[in-house]
């Protein structure tokens, strides 16, 4: 493998509706924090990875030529990744390769979304094709809908049991959102409330679903080198993994989703993982809607398939469980699109270096950091360490 | 650099319009990729992508349309957005960490299923300030021959050489789209675009999907008797508004410095043997070669004049024709560089330049007036 590679910090806007900034300066909210918090000049960065949706959700096309100037990239090289949903996690695996290359130092790595400036259904709408699934997909919770029954169907999951197990995690990570400053919706919600939401799409009802946010996330990846004169606790990538699936939504099984198990093993494998439930102290799953963060914790290994409902309602995935999934309040309670893989490794290095405030697992030394995209068709993982 | 990383070979369409499915496109070209390297799709050890969903046909999210065609799937791979060059050292690195031995480039741009490249770039701009007033591609070009041409005195008929050299090279290109013996009189004749630019003086809007496959060291020697070596990278972004940048001394100076640093060239002159430019209007020829160190400030329009851009020239530049002869937007820096890879190897059938070809520049631009460069140098 590569040289080591460190993450020196963060920065996360406050996420929401964000209509008190322009989108260039809600990317240099991020900017400037992530160079702040590290005390690490713009200057001395030798590159820059951006990335957001690929498609111009905001009304702006190759957005990277607009921020130039807020990401600090006039004079440096950049790269522009993108891979739907899952950008925030490709974005972070670009940045861990730059390094591990060998061809730089310092790579500033930046995500955002001014989901409030487009039609953010519309837009993943058009992610199919014209021809044949465009007429009966309708944005997200459609095609993540029909992936939820699919995967209660072949595992047999009563309704009631997989109801019960969504409504934990709505109302848990709704309520886990208080603890993270720069999370976008913070309830206290009731079974009931959650229970007879209206539907969005069967079986999805309104709080099994993450919100539009306007949002950035930027972070510093680093050589050995770089990281030890900054002095200070850092994150190391210990392991990344990245997986797609066929284009066609029938093509492929989506109950035991292929692409997610090869992501996570992927990361898995280089980071020396054989059980991921007991390795891994916390996860910051991407968890849009409530069902599919239950497929995940099956097709990430950290339980058998057809055991997540039982498992979650028994509280192995909760705060205080075996493996806390999401502490931050995850995607369900803030989505920036092209920034929330990147929050996740952002949260995800917080916890490791013990930096995650009242949201912090304690002693949390291996994490794991997650995104997903596409038409339910890519996975990338990425698993952090508090050791290099 | 502790490995060197070599292209080992290279796939690409023409750019006329086809009328074959897009996604069969993607697939042939991967396959014809695969088969002239004799490997599988299951010996690819990562696949990284270059399109823009602005020049993608109507389909959102680009990558996840030809993932599977692509050869991608359930590998670990990515994807970078609007220039193709950064793929292609996007793949390089992803070499040179130790996880992977061999990398697939692809670039992907179907130029005839999306609307004119003008109407796309217009939505580079602002919402705010910029796209009321109808910038574009075309218009920034404007603007930077206007004073291009004030402040060193390069005249019309030197832009209009760029046109007549590089179509004319064209003919003998297989993969080019317009090709024709013009003379200056003929550019200087065709209609005025957008002013001083004229129709012929700006690239025309084209297909071009293409593949390539690097290796390691040791894998690509394996692979083939010919490996062509990474060499150099450089890469540099400019500011966003027009106003705030000096558009006759852009970023391409310091891509081209980091590059050749990285290649240890020393006098680009004498040690590039031949140089892909990516010139979507004619005097960006001019322009660019000044930044790559290949003339002096303002003596670009000398160095047409003087033939030393031509194939029998001391540096030949674009011998494929370049970008006014084929310009798939977002692959087309990689085209750049797959002719500066078939010139090295000595395939590059008729157009083969006579002289000694042991390194080779390519370079890609996309933006405003060349807001963002990047520059590969390879070699044997």
């Amino acid at each position: 493998m590569g040289r080591p590679v460190a993450i020196l910090g963060s920065g996360q806007t406050v996420h929401g509706r964000r209509f008190d900034v322009s989108y260039p300066e809600l990317v240099k909210e991020a900017v400037d924090a992530v160079f702040e918090t590290t005390g690490i000049s713009p200057a001395d960065i030798d590159g820059v990875v951006f990335g957001t949706m690929p498609s111009m959700m905001e009304g702006v096309a190759l957005t990277h030529f607009y921020f130039a100037d807020v990401l600090r990239s006039v004079g440096k090289p950049i790269l522009k990744t993108e891979t739907c949903g899952s950008t925030g996690v490709s974005l972070a695996i670009t940045g861990y390769y730059w390094i591990a290359s060998g061809m730089a130092d310092l790579v500033l790595v930046v995500g955002s979304e001014k989901m409030h400036e487009g039609d953010a259904q519309a837009t993943m709408t058009t992610v199919l094709e014209p021809f044949y699934q465009r007429f009966f997909i309708s944005g997200a919770p459609g095609v993540f809908s029909m992936q939820s029954q699919g995967w209660t169907v072949r595992f047999g999951i009563p309704e009631d049991k997989i109801r019960a197990a969504a409504t934990k995690l709505s109302i848990d990570h709704h309520h886990d959102a208080f603890d993270n400053p720069y999370a976008h919706i913070k309830k206290r919600l009731t079974e009931d409330e959650v229970n007879n939401a209206r539907i969005i799409t069967y079986p999805v009802r309104l709080w099994d679903v993450c919100p539009t946010s306007d949002g950035a996330c930027a972070m510093l990846f680093a050589s050995e080198k770089a990281a030890k004169k900054l002095g200070k606790k850092v994150a190391w990538v210990k392991g990344v993994g990245y997986s797609g699936d066929e284009y066609w939504f029938g093509d492929s099984d989506k109950a035991e989703w292929q692409c997610a198990i090869s992501a996570s093993r992927q990361a898995y494998e280089m980071a020396g993982i054989k059980n991921p439930r007991k390795e891994l102290d916390v996860a910051e799953v991407y968890n849009p809607f409530t069902f599919q963060e239950l497929l995940f914790y099956e097709c990430f290994g950290f339980c058998g398939f057809g055991e997540a409902c039982d498992l979650t309602l028994k509280g192995v995935f909760g705060r205080d469980g075996e493996l806390p999934i999401s502490p931050s309040g995850g995607v369900l309670c803030t989505n920036p699109i092209g920034a929330t893989g990147l929050n996740r490794v952002a949260e995800a290095a917080l916890q490791v270096t013990g930096q995650a405030g009242a949201h912090q697992i304690p002693g949390a030394k291996t994490s794991l950091a997650h995104a997903m995209g596409g038409v339910v068709q890519f996975n990338g993982v990425m698993i952090l360490g508090s050791e290099k | 650099m502790a490995d060197r990383v070599g292209i080992v070979e290279v796939a690409m369409t023409p750019g006329a319009e086809s009328k074959d499915n897009f996604l069969d496109q993607v697939f042939r070209t991967s396959k014809e990729l695969l088969d002239k390297a004799g490997i599988s799709r299951d010996e690819v050890g990562t696949v990284v992508s270059a399109s823009s969903d602005v020049f993608h046909g109507g389909v959102s999210c680009a990558s996840s349309y030809y993932w599977d065609a692509g050869a991608a799937f359930l590998k670990n791979a990515s994807r970078q957005d609007g220039e193709s060059l950064f793929a292609f050292i996007y793949a390089v690195m992803r070499i040179l960490s130790g996880n992977y031995s061999t990398a697939m480039v692809l670039g992907v741009c179907k130029g005839s299923e999306n609307p004119a490249n003008d109407m796309l770039t217009h939505f580079f701009t602002d919402p705010f300030y910029q796209r009321q007033i109808g910038l574009n591609e075309t218009v920034a070009a404007a603007l930077q021959k206007r004073e291009y041409m004030t402040k060193y005195r390069i005249t019309e008929e030197q832009c209009a050489a760029v046109v007549v050299k590089n179509l004319g090279n064209a003919l003998k290109n297989p993969y080019a789209h317009v090709k024709k013996r013009v003379s200056v009189e003929d550019v200087l004749a065709s209609e005025m675009v957008m002013e001083p630019l004229r129709k012929m003086e700006c690239a025309p809007k084209s297909e071009g999907m293409i593949a390539m496959l690097l290796a390691r060291e040791d894998v690509a020697v394996k692979l083939t008797d010919k490996p062509v070596w990474f060499k150099g990278y450089g890469s540099s972004m400019d500011h966003f508004y027009l106003g705030d940048r000096d558009l006759l001394n852009g970023q391409l100076g310091t891509a081209a410095a980091k590059a050749y640093e990285m290649a240890g060239i020393t006098n680009p002159k004498k040690e590039i043997h031949v140089a892909e430019i990516c010139e979507p209007y004619s005097f960006q020829e001019l322009l660019w070669c000044e930044d790559l160190g290949f003339c002096d400030r303002g003596k670009g329009g000398k160095l047409i004049e003087s033939g030393a851009t031509g194939p029998g020239g001391k540096i030949p530049v674009n011998p494929s024709g370049g970008v006014l002869a084929h310009n798939p937007y977002v692959t087309r820096g990689l085209y750049r560089l797959a002719e500066g890879f078939l010139q090295v190897r000595g395939q590059a059938g008729e157009r083969q330049l006579g002289r000694k070809v042991t390194t080779a520049l390519a370079h890609g631009t996309h933006g405003f007036a060349g807001q963002c460069h990047a520059v590969v140098i390879i070699g044997k």
